[in-house]
């Protein structure tokens, strides 16, 4: 085998801590083995540099990429798609390291390092893991500064410094490029089937589900509003409705009379007949307010009623619901205009009552019953409901994140027996007695409340913020929420769960966020943290087509393509343009002897004293200025004038290296001495 | 198409001949540094472009971000490595003559006024390359070995200087005529009677034995003498360098002659008359030299060879 290409000692630090970190948030993520067989390779190839190992020959080496790859496959099931992808690749990245026999080989180790670190901004986009992946970039472009400097005897900092200057350089022109190249929409659809599984609410509940969902911490979405923050008892994000009750459990179902075609319309699709009903009744526009959405893997998209969205790949359901048209893989952003609820017009046509009212034969008799009852006994739809709101306030319903387990009819048994039970019992049982008794009723699902952070005087709703509530269909005022946990457990509303809970003496164990609220300082941290994030995520993650456009028109009035297109030429050339005068100019500028830059140390310590020494002055004169000015210092002034014209003037004995070291001592002992 | 390439060959170098002619010392400057990705640049590129492309689908802006990053670098990079060579400065300087054939060496100091050339690779044509590095206010002196084809004085063509330095994505280079000239000395060729005239007899066959030359005496040494005239064992003895002297009889020169080679084309010549240089020089004798143009006076040691084959290189050339 040919001479095996040795990494220049100078390098090799950073080329292989920079493997390690880049490979590091991968490793923490994926398979066990990945975090076991990348150290292990990375450490064989310390020991070839080393000299204790020898390369390894092509067979061990084909065995082991074949071993990786069958690892891979065993985990994953596929070697496509990004994870199994992103798995093998971290992989073969570090066996390549054993396969650098030539100056190409190490280019393809530091390109192929840039891959595997960009491929980490695939499972996290937080900014501290941004500045992570910047500092470990730092590394490999020293270890790529490294590589191109094959002499000996280089100090491997003086290839750190360079990277981070020309890391530091090329930042304000990236930013530049961030800013105005135009976004472009997918050029082809890609799924990215991420470990992380669907977060969040589901497409259909059962009871106890929400309940789960409650115990969780993780920030569902946060909101922005243009001017006032509606208050809490307004605060109802609809993300999706159960139209479908099967006696335990409520799904998400279309009607099997519309046309699916018709059931969500999108910006740039047809508009069916219902959409431009609305739009003609709808009301005022009551909220406007962007949403920074967290990654759900869902395509619902929350917020209030009756939300319209301008953006393209998102439409308005059927039942007042925004969706996307994709599921979200990523943080999204979208802006919301609210307008209040269309007053109906027309009722609801024949097969949508009979679907809002549809409900299994012979489940929950009782309630089924009591329901028919009391109907009959009220003067209206509207009666009825208030008297079933009155009715779960005033009997003994308790409001409790462990509800016991329900038997066969889950409304009777709820209403009659256990009376203990979270949001989705009571709007459960509430749609049940409405359908019951003939009046067309849906379960909402989405958040309710969230926390105001004053800092950015935004909302944060959180998982635990889940929430279901009920919609009934009123003659003559249309769609109608009714929240019966409302009725149960007034506090949850006003004052979010924990506190509802508190009420009926329920511990809650959501953790941290106690913790947090019971400690000023480390709330307003938490505040501050938020803080950052929401403007990571709107200002980083968020910015899109739309913000670019909006943001861009705000400088360049109109924006077209060719306009931008010269922007982005103009500005990041005259970028250039400005650095390249700036290191000619810098290159032309003499540099200073090293002891004219103590003497320059020197007189800015006299300025600093208050002494003004004239330029003119020869350092003699200077010196013998501050003695007189500073006689406790006269010694050692004295002494560094010596060593100063001694390395001027470089006697022939004389260690310049020994010279500039004691210079330094004794200005700073001329510091000291002079102090008052 | 031959011609074409010819043409543009052609037209090529006497673009580069109008924009750095010849000169013996060159300052690195925009108007002789060109730059040009290498093929890690283009690779790079690529890389950027399909993490770009990765961003776009996953519609993730640090992706993006990521990408756009690596572009600037990249340009960034443009600057770095033109300023790594902008303000190096290259002069001629000495010269190691070789046989025609094998190889000679040329002296280039590199000087650095401002800032660190790092990592500068120079090279003429065809020669392998020479890898070096100035620090600010720092010279250095390189040896740079030419092929040397035919005798004469050999210009090596342009000196190529080129740097990748720092992150070998792009490469910048220039092409230097440093108005440098190797000397290629005849390529010796053995065989043949020793062309010869003016020894102890007139038929030219070479001294085997030494007697006719009478040992004199020792003076002292003077530089230029011999190496094998020393008196080593003296040396030895701590009485410092000496150089035997014989008695040389005026008719005892050997006078190596071109006439003495007829019916040898030119080139043929020069070869024997350059082995012969090389064997009297080896034995220490003494010999002059008779070239159609000229004349050198019998002599020995290493300055008379110095001579002898400069003469020999340098011969029928200027007229």
């Amino acid at each position: 085998m040919a001479r095996v290409y040795q990494v220049p000692r100078h390098a090799f630090p950073w080329l292989i801590s920079g493997a390690l970190l880049a490979s590091l948030p991968h490793m923490l993520r994926a398979e066990l083995w990945l975090s076991v067989v990348v150290p292990l390779l990375l450490l064989w190839r310390i020991m070839i540099q080393r000299g204790r190992f020898a390369m390894p020959g092509k067979l061990v080496r084909g065995m082991l990429l074949l071993g990786l790859a069958g690892a891979t496959l065993y985990s994953h099931g596929t070697l496509l798609g990004p994870d199994a992808g992103v798995t093998l690749l971290v992989a073969a990245f570090a066996l390549k390291m054993l396969e650098m026999f030539r100056l190409r080989d190490a280019y393809v180790v530091i390109i192929l390092a840039f891959f595997v670190l960009a491929t980490a901004f695939l499972f996290s986009t937080g900014p501290l893991i941004t500045i992570y992946i910047g500092l470990v970039l730092v590394l490999m472009v020293a270890a790529l500064i490294g590589i191109n400097h094959p002499e000996s005897g280089v100090s491997p900092w003086r290839h750190f410094r360079l990277s981070l200057t020309m890391l530091g350089q090329a930042i304000p022109l990236m930013l530049v490029f961030f800013m105005l190249v135009p976004r472009l929409p997918p050029l082809w659809s890609l799924k990215v089937e991420q470990q992380q599984g669907k977060t969040g609410m589901s497409d259909s509940m059962a009871p106890g589900e929400i309940s789960r969902l409650s115990r969780q911490n993780d920030l569902a979405f946060r909101v922005e509003f243009e001017g006032d923050v509606p208050p809490p008892s307004l605060r109802y994000w609809r993300g999706l409705t159960y139209g479908w009750f099967d006696g335990r459990r409520w799904s998400q179902a279309v009607p099997p009379a519309l046309d699916r075609q018709e059931y969500v319309r999108f910006a740039n699709g047809v508009s069916p007949q219902w959409y431009l009903q609305l739009l003609a009744d709808r009301g005022d526009a009551a909220w406007k307010y962007r949403v920074v959405m967290e990654r759900s893997g869902r395509q619902w998209l929350y917020a209030m009623s009756v939300p319209f969205s301008d953006k393209a790949d998102v439409g308005l359901a059927r039942d007042l619901r925004l969706v996307r048209r994709t599921d979200l893989e990523a943080t999204y952003d979208y802006r919301v205009t609210s307008y209040l609820m269309p007053v109906a017009v027309e009722g609801l046509k024949d097969w949508e009552r009979q679907f809002y009212v549809a409900l299994p034969s012979g489940s929950s008799p009782r309630a089924a019953a009591m329901a028919q009852q009391w109907r009959d006994e009220s003067v209206s739809d509207a009666a009825y409901a208030n008297r079933l709101l009155r009715w779960l306030n005033e009997e003994q319903f308790y409001y409790t994140l462990e509800p016991p387990l329900l038997g066969q009819h889950t409304v009777d048994d709820f209403l009659f027996r256990t009376r203990r039970g979270f949001c989705e019992h009571y709007a459960s049982s509430f749609a049940f007695l409405l359908r019951a008794a003939g009046i067309p009723a849906r379960i909402v699902a989405g958040y309710q409340g969230g926390q105001l952070n004053p800092l950015g005087n935004h909302l944060q709703v959180r998982q635990y913020d889940a929430h279901v509530w009920v919609e009934a269909w009123l003659p003559e005022q249309g769609w109608v929420e009714f929240d019966p946990t409302a009725a149960v457990a007034p506090a949850r509303i006003e004052l979010g769960l924990e506190q509802a809970l508190a009420g009926f003496d329920e511990q809650t164990d959501t953790g941290l966020a106690a913790v947090l609220r019971s400690n000023p300082l480390l709330t307003r941290l938490s505040h501050l943290i938020d803080y950052i994030e929401f403007g990571w995520a709107k200002w980083v993650l968020g910015y899109n087509q739309q913000n670019q456009l909006e943001f861009l028109s705000r400088w360049l009035g109109k924006v077209t393509p060719e306009r931008m297109v010269m922007t982005l030429a103009a500005v990041g050339g005259s970028l250039m343009t400005v650095m390249l005068i700036w290191m000619l100019w810098r290159a032309r500028r003499p540099g200073l002897k090293w002891w004219q830059r103590e003497y320059r140390a020197m007189l800015r310590l006299m300025r600093k004293r208050g002494l003004n020494p004239p330029a003119h002055l020869p350092p003699a004169q200077v010196i013998a200025a501050a003695a007189q000015r500073y006689p406790r210092a006269a010694a050692a002034l004295q002494d560094w004038q010596h060593c100063f014209e001694a390395a001027v003037y470089r006697p022939p004995a004389a260690d310049p290296e020994l010279l500039r070291r004691q210079l330094v001592v004794l200005r700073r002992k001329v510091a000291r001495m002079s102090r008052l | 198409m031959k011609s074409l390439r010819r043409t543009v060959s052609e037209l090529w170098h006497g673009w580069l001949q109008r924009r750095i002619p010849p000169s013996r010392q060159v300052l690195l400057d925009q108007r002789r540094i060109f730059i040009f990705p290498s093929a890690y640049g283009f690779f790079f590129l690529l890389i950027a472009v399909l993490l770009f492309v990765g961003g776009i689908n996953y519609e993730n802006n640090l992706l993006l971000g990521f990408s756009f990053l690596l572009v600037s670098l990249f340009l960034m990079a443009i600057l770095h490595t033109f300023r790594n060579l902008a303000g190096l400065k290259l002069v001629a300087a000495s010269m190691r003559p070789g046989f025609a054939g094998a190889r000679g060496a040329l002296e280039v100091r590199i000087l650095s006024a401002h800032h660190a050339h790092l990592s500068i690779w120079l090279h003429w044509p065809g020669a392998p390359a020479e890898e070096v590095s100035v620090e600010p206010g720092e010279e250095k002196s390189l040896w740079l070995s030419v092929q040397l084809l035919r005798r004469g004085r050999q210009h090596p063509g342009r000196l190529r200087v080129e740097s990748r330095y720092p992150l070998g994505l792009l490469r910048s280079w220039s092409l230097v005529d440093l108005d440098h000239t190797c000397l290629a000395w005849p390529k010796p060729l053995s065989g043949g009677e020793c062309p010869a005239s003016g020894g102890d007899d007139d038929t030219g066959v070479n001294h085997q034995d030494r007697g006719s030359e009478e040992f004199e005496g020792l003076r002292s040494y003077v530089a230029g003498d011999s190496l094998r005239l020393v008196d080593w064992k003296s040396y030895a003895r701590g009485r410092g360098l000496n150089t035997k002297q014989f008695s040389d009889p005026a008719e005892g020169r050997l006078w190596l002659e071109w006439n003495r080679l007829p019916g040898h084309d030119p080139e043929t010549r020069y070869g024997r008359l350059c082995y012969w240089v090389l064997q009297l020089d080896q034995r220490g004798e003494r010999y002059g030299l008779r070239l159609p143009d000229g004349e050198l006076e019998p002599g020995s040691g290493p300055l008379q060879r110095e001579r002898a084959l400069e003469m020999l290189a340098l011969s029928g050339e200027s007229g």
